[in-house]
């Protein structure tokens, strides 16, 4: 064993040492601070305050509840965060559905675009052809008057 | 000089697996704790029983998530 794979030895016991007390409590901490009694009763009085305040406001039960439950929901998305950070997979399969999804968006703009411009046409062509049916309906009517005259 | 090194090595390898075992084994007491005093303080404010049960289960799922994705970034570095 040379000079550099002692150091390098040497390195790596000194760096697991450090992580070895640090990593267990880092861990530790952020465990509790959403698995404790602490933070559920915490979380459980600001879910009970909001769901008085809706009872009070006059809500009736069941959309009380409901609503108190997607207020914790919220609380509770750390997993879907969690998921979204560590699964590199499905942020591409999300950007994916996105593109898919933009693909699609202007697609349906495009069709709305061109059915628009087509009824926008359609409408002037329609008004000119009425203009000049007018026109020449009038003319027909000068000349039968010019004619009567006569 | 050597087999210190990778004595030490090995011992704080272990420890930090010994304290994640006592960590998970122990995360199962610790959402049951939560939920219970979850679901307290939502029945003291007046919602029924069942809904709080129903409200609080959210933990677990929270947790089986936690879970689910430790092992599955574990698995991918493996």
């Amino acid at each position: 064993m040379n000079e550099k794979e002692k150091e390098d030895v040497e390195e790596l016991k000194e760096v697991l040492s450090v992580v070895s007390k640090e990593v267990p409590n880092l861990i530790k901490s952020i465990i509790a601070s959403v698995f404790s009694e602490e933070a559920g009763r915490d979380m459980g009085r600001a879910a009970a305050a909001f769901y008085k305040e809706l009872k009070e406001a006059g809500l009736p039960e069941e959309i009380a509840v409901r609503m108190t439950e997607n207020y914790v929901s919220v609380f509770t998305s750390l997993g879907d965060v969690m998921k979204k950070a560590v699964s590199g997979k499905e942020s591409i399969k999300g950007a994916k559905i996105s593109k898919e999804m933009g693909e699609e968006i202007s697609k349906k703009v495009r069709e709305k675009l061109a059915e628009k411009l087509s009824k926008e046409v359609s409408e002037e062509v329609s008004k000119e052809i009425e203009k000049e049916l007018a026109k020449r309906s009038r003319e027909d009517e000068e000349e039968e008057d010019e004619e009567d005259e006569d | 000089m050597k087999i210190r090194s990778i004595i030490s090595i090995i011992l704080s390898i272990s420890y930090i697996l010994f304290n994640i075992l006592i960590l998970w084994a122990t995360l199962g007491w610790n959402v049951r704790k939560a939920r219970k005093a979850f679901e307290k303080q939502l029945i003291r404010n007046g919602m029924a029983k069942k809904d709080a049960q129903r409200i609080s289960a959210q933990y677990s799922k929270l947790k089986n998530d936690v879970m689910n994705t430790l092992k599955r970034s574990m698995r991918g570095g493996i």
